[in-house]
């Protein structure tokens, strides 16, 4: 039954609506009913080869030696593919967006650095002789300490999981050892606040489990091309991926995607398109690479774990004056999208409230896991959790009821958030109150009275004096670029990404001036040119500005 | 390996061949077999079957049900003489699932799987191997994973004598058809109200179905009201060692346990 608050925002909106409001079906509803809409697994090819991987025992081990000689003489092996079989073995899927260093092999070749992680595979004419063969691939591991806790992984001594950043932190606009947040003075509104309220909140990694497993078939097509039939979820970035990966042009390759079985954030790691086109080059045959629901759970990369320390300074009338996080995400053995998850992250804080003073660091760190990806508001769902469960311990701290305390801290419209856009459209307060009418929740009359149109702005619009610090300098990466291997021809990296400079002088406070045009007040301070390079938008990566 | 299948008309046959090759695994139902197979299991390769009718067969023995090893979940769910053991029958897999698995596979496979077995524990059957004489199912599970392996002909099941005394919960967090948290299985008989001589195993609390001892001891003489139940609830995990597993912590299993255990002894709705 869903019900419309027609009343709210009338004025914003013209109520001719051809599709919200009214039911529609969806467009692929037919096939799914009927059973016929297709999936990748659906299309036949004649002598269709499977590959399967060997994969780690160990969360943390270097590979000493490989021995394939029993299984090359198995039957049914048509090929086995090693590390030096992979044209471009290192990899990060956000250089296509020039973010990131590549950091992760296709397939492992110095060390493994989680459990699961690929170390070869075995082409075969049936998958339960490339299983077969796999079985009989002798791997000689050392196995080394590992580390799977991200405070733990950044002790000093701990075991340093991925080469590519050897401090286990990603690195943030080529210079920190995590991404920062700084809005007006948190230390001293902490010092001046009645009460300072402080929490931890853990969650788990959570795997997207699609009813179809990730997977892809690849086949010779004509003209020297491949056509690939895939569950990805990111086509073209699938493809993007591919190209580099085998350092083939894209036009020679022809993706064929559609009908995912379930994706939820866990089809956008390409890695079974690269790996079925190998198989497909290496023989001449079209070739399956298709997960099993083991497969699928362990090494599938779920969305991440993420630690968050919230310190809140509280006045006693409620009024949160102060917030400073502590992130931690555990991006498991490689980046991945853990990367730009925070960035979505730290540009959601301090959540749906106006609070003149917040910093955050937040620290993209590896461990021995599973690689983390994206997952349904990835950056975003974790620390809410977190934040509105530090709410009700506030409203618990100040004796008040938890309703009412995020209305008297709810951000309106023409509100500077911490990451100094102006917040639009909030609605925070709307919502508050049909959830309070629906759960019969009494909040008090100034608090039915709120709207968030009113009492935005001014005074709220404004930067406040922000102490800003050079913490967290990543320590110099001597092993950058070890890995690396020069671009592959056919393949244009887009260009890097440029980081706002941060002025370490303390800025003067900047009133919002509404009556101005155009550029919204957006830089650091306002010295701070703006890079002509890319930005990060919150909802869809990059965009260009 | 390529995976050869054997099948067999006589379970006394495929049972001789079993125990004639290590590298041989009996089908059931195949829902735990055949998984194991499209994984590449490197364990086995050859698979024995039986066609016998007598591992298809409900039929009815005294006051017992003598129950198939090869009869399906479904069998029982459609079959009038195993009435009171459809509500267990049906929540073990999904439909499909159901099709399949069998009664016999049931009394082998490894927790959190293992649910109608723990029934049957509760319900005091006894456990008939090919051509040998029935032993108690509890003797049978303690028995399971260390002796020869044997082939499961039937299940000889004691009918309640009243149908509202056995009673059969499975705790999953998918609904309808999630794996078990738990699962408790209680035959609870009374005299003049009072309980008297009760059955009470748990499914997934362990690394095989067990009896809750301590729960049963604490049950006897007592009535099946809030009060009369206090003290079976406060023994509810003594001397039982859930484990940790992907579904939930060992912590959790015992925080839950009493919860559930409350409301199947309260036979309230849930």
């Amino acid at each position: 039954m869903i019900e419309f608050r027609k009343e709210y925002f009338a004025d914003e909106r013209d109520d001719t609506l051809n599709e919200i409001g009214k039911p529609t079906q969806r467009q692929d509803m037919l096939g799914h009913v009927t059973g016929r809409s297709p999936f990748f697994d659906d299309h036949l090819f004649d002598g269709l080869l499977h590959l399967k991987c060997l994969r780690s025992p160990h969360h943390h081990a270097r590979i000493r030696s490989v021995d394939t000689s029993e299984a090359e003489r198995m039957p049914g092996v048509r090929r086995i593919i090693r590390a030096r079989d992979v044209p471009h073995n290192l990899n990060t899927l956000l250089s296509l967006m020039g973010f990131g260093l590549d950091d992760e092999p296709m397939l492992a070749d110095k060390k493994v650095a989680y459990v699961g992680e690929p170390v070869v595979a075995v082409v075969a004419e049936s998958e339960r002789q490339a299983y077969d063969a796999i079985a009989k691939i002798r791997v000689d591991y050392d196995v080394l300490p590992h580390v799977l806790d991200v405070e733990e992984a950044l002790k000093p001594g701990a075991p340093s999981v991925n080469p590519t950043y050897p401090a286990n932190t990603f690195t943030y606009h080529e210079k920190y050892d995590h991404q920062k947040l700084r809005f007006g003075d948190v230390e001293a509104a902490l010092r001046q606040a009645d009460h300072v309220v402080e929490g931890r909140y853990q969650m788990s990694p959570i795997e997207q489990a699609p009813t179809e497993t990730c997977g892809a078939i690849a086949a010779p097509e004509t003209n020297n091309r491949y056509v690939v039939y895939t569950s990805t979820q990111a086509l073209f970035f699938s493809l993007g991926t591919a190209a580099k990966i085998l350092k083939l042009s894209s036009n020679r390759m022809h993706f064929i995607g559609g009908t995912v079985g379930g994706g939820f954030g866990g089809k956008v790691d390409s890695i079974h398109e690269p790996m079925a086109i190998l198989g497909c080059m290496l023989t001449g045959r079209p070739v399956k690479f298709i997960w099993n629901r083991e497969e699928e759970m362990q090494v599938g990369a779920p969305r991440g774990a993420e630690r968050w320390y919230i310190t809140d300074g509280v006045m006693n009338d409620g009024r949160i004056v102060a917030r400073k996080f502590t992130g931690y995400f555990d991006s498991g053995a490689y980046t991945r999208l853990s990367s730009y998850a925070i960035i979505k992250s730290v540009g959601h804080l301090p959540g749906p409230y106006t609070i003149p003073n917040v910093s955050a660091d937040v620290y993209c760190v590896f461990t021995n896991r599973t690689p983390a990806t994206a997952m349904r508001g990835f950056g975003i769902t974790g620390v809410d959790f977190a934040i509105e469960t530090h709410m009700d311990k506030v409203a618990h701290r100040v004796k008040m009821n938890p309703i009412e305390l995020r209305l008297k801290n709810a951000y309106l419209d023409g509100d500077m958030k911490a990451h100094r856009r102006l917040a639009k459209n909030t609605a925070l307060v709307e919502c508050c109150q049909v959830v309070a009418e629906k759960a019969k929740w009494s909040i008090g009359p100034e608090y039915r009275a709120m709207s968030s149109l009113k009492g935005g702005g001014g005074e709220r619009a404004a930067i406040p004096h922000t102490i800003i610090d050079n913490r967290g300098l990543a320590r110099p990466a001597s092993g950058l670029g070890s890995y690396q291997s020069p671009p592959a021809p056919g393949y244009t990296p887009a260009p890097a990404y440029t980081p706002p400079s941060y002025s370490p002088e303390p800025q003067p406070v900047r009133p919002y001036e509404p009556a101005q045009a155009a550029p919204p007040p957006a830089a650091a301070s306002p010295t701070t040119t703006r890079p002509a390079g890319n930005r990060f938008s919150s909802i869809s990566g990059l965009r260009r500005r | 390996m390529p995976v050869s299948v054997r099948t067999f008309q006589g379970a006394e046959e495929a049972e001789r061949a079993l125990a004639a090759s290590r590298t041989a695994r009996y089908f059931g139902g195949g829902t735990l077999v055949m998984r194991a197979v499209n994984a590449g299991d490197q364990a086995f390769d050859t698979i024995v079957r039986a066609t016998d009718p007598r591992l298809r067969q409900i039929q009815m023995q005294g006051d017992s049900v003598v129950i198939g090893a090869g009869v399906t979940m479904a069998q029982i769910i459609a079959s009038r003489d195993a009435v009171f053991l459809a509500p267990v029958a049906k929540v073990i897999g999904g439909p499909a699932i159901r099709t399949v698995a069998t009664v016999g596979g049931n009394l082998f496979a490894a927790s959190p799987y293992g649910d109608f077995a723990a029934a049957l524990l509760a319900l005091d059957a006894k456990v008939v191997p090919v051509g040998g004489t029935p032993v108690p199912i509890g003797d049978f599970l303690d028995a399971r994973d260390r002796e020869p392996r044997r082939i499961v002909l039937s299940v000889i099941v004691p009918r309640p004598r009243d149908s509202r005394a056995f009673r059969f919960v499975k705790v999953s967090r998918v609904k309808p058809k999630g794996v078990a948290v738990l699962s408790i299985a209680a035959l609870l008989p009374t005299n003049g109200g009072r309980v008297s001589g009760a059955r009470v195993a748990y499914g997934a609390m362990g690394g095989r179905p067990v009896r809750a001892l301590a729960v049963e001891q604490a049950l006897e003489g007592h009535t099946l009201d809030e009060q009369g139940i206090a003290p079976a609830l406060s023994a509810a995990t003594e001397g039982i060692n859930p484990q940790t597993d992907a579904l939930a912590s060992e912590w959790y299993r015992r925080q839950v346990a009493p919860v559930h255990l409350k409301r199947l002894l309260l036979d309230q709705r849930r």
